[in-house]
């Protein structure tokens, strides 16, 4: 009845199963983060390590066409609690 | 209650609380309850030329709600421990 | 004067069932575990992947993701989890 070849039964699987390995993370806000997982929980509250953090700011300030010029601020953090409310996507190393 | 326990054994530990207005809190921190609200002690606020209102605030109290993230002092974080209290308590929380 | 409107209790007739489906939601979301749909966001950002599990609070795990964003596809991702909270629809985009 497991339809998927990875035995991940419930969407939480796929977060244990990236434990001690970095992830993608998307936030509200235009924020992203690449970061090693150490702990989470239901929240989706996560623990980071070694953690860059990119925001994107979009500038659409004369430009009609819909387009905006997107600047990147970036930034390190060595551990990191990030709140679950914020959280939208986890995505894990890709494993084949 | 995993993250909770965290922040527990961060008590007294410098820690960069920052708001989802942007405005970021570095202090000690004095303790912490089941929502994640936070009390932190000799508060410095990042930009204070941004917050002048804050130069003042010596501590305060954060409700958990509005923090974003909070960045911890990485030599006082055990990451194995971290990981095999997240996987204790997935297995736990499998059947929610 | 006091023309006071009728109740709005009045019994509004069942609209017709759809031709093609029956079932009810959980029968729907059965159904499309394991098949090709679309996730919309209620930030207005579709994933498009094969549905691998979900939960109660519709959080989701996905395989063979594409990012789209205005009909563009912004990002791939091997898997992803979806945190529910973040969820508009899921729609199927296979025959079931």
């Amino acid at each position: 009845m497991d339809p998927s070849a990875s035995g991940i039964q419930e969407p939480f699987d796929l977060i244990r199963l990236s434990l001690s390995e970095r992830v993608f993370v998307k936030l509200r806000g235009d924020r992203e983060l690449t970061g090693i997982l150490h702990a989470y929980d239901g929240h989706m509250n996560l623990i980071l390590s070694d953690v860059e953090e990119t925001i994107m700011i979009v500038d659409t300030e004369g430009a009609p066409d819909g387009q905006g010029t997107v600047n990147v601020a970036k930034r390190r953090m060595e551990m990191l609690f990030v709140r679950g409310d914020g959280v939208i996507l986890v995505s894990p190393p890709s494993r084949t | 209650m995993l993250i909770f326990s965290v922040f527990k054994t961060l008590t007294d530990q410098q820690v960069t609380v920052e708001l989802k207005n942007d405005l970021s809190i570095t202090g000690v921190l004095k303790s912490v309850d089941q929502f994640l609200n936070i009390r932190l002690d000799n508060i410095k606020v990042s930009d204070e030329a941004r917050h002048p209102h804050m130069m003042a605030v010596k501590n305060c109290f954060i409700r958990g709600s509005v923090v974003r993230y909070v960045q911890l002092p990485a030599e006082h974080v055990d990451t194995q421990l971290l990981e095999d209290a997240t996987r204790r308590e997935a297995v736990s929380q499998a059947k929610r | 004067m006091d023309d006071t409107p009728p109740p709005p209790s009045e019994q509004s007739p069942p609209p017709p069932p759809p031709a093609t489906h029956t079932g009810s939601p959980t029968d729907f979301l059965k159904g499309v575990v394991g098949k090709r749909v679309i996730v919309r966001l209620t930030s207005g950002v579709d994933y498009r992947g094969i549905l691998s599990c979900l939960d109660g609070y519709m959080n989701i795990a996905l395989e063979q993701t594409e990012e789209h964003v205005n009909g563009v596809v912004t990002n791939r991702y091997g898997d992803a989890f979806i945190r529910g909270n973040n969820v508009l629809y899921i729609s199927a985009a296979e025959v079931l």
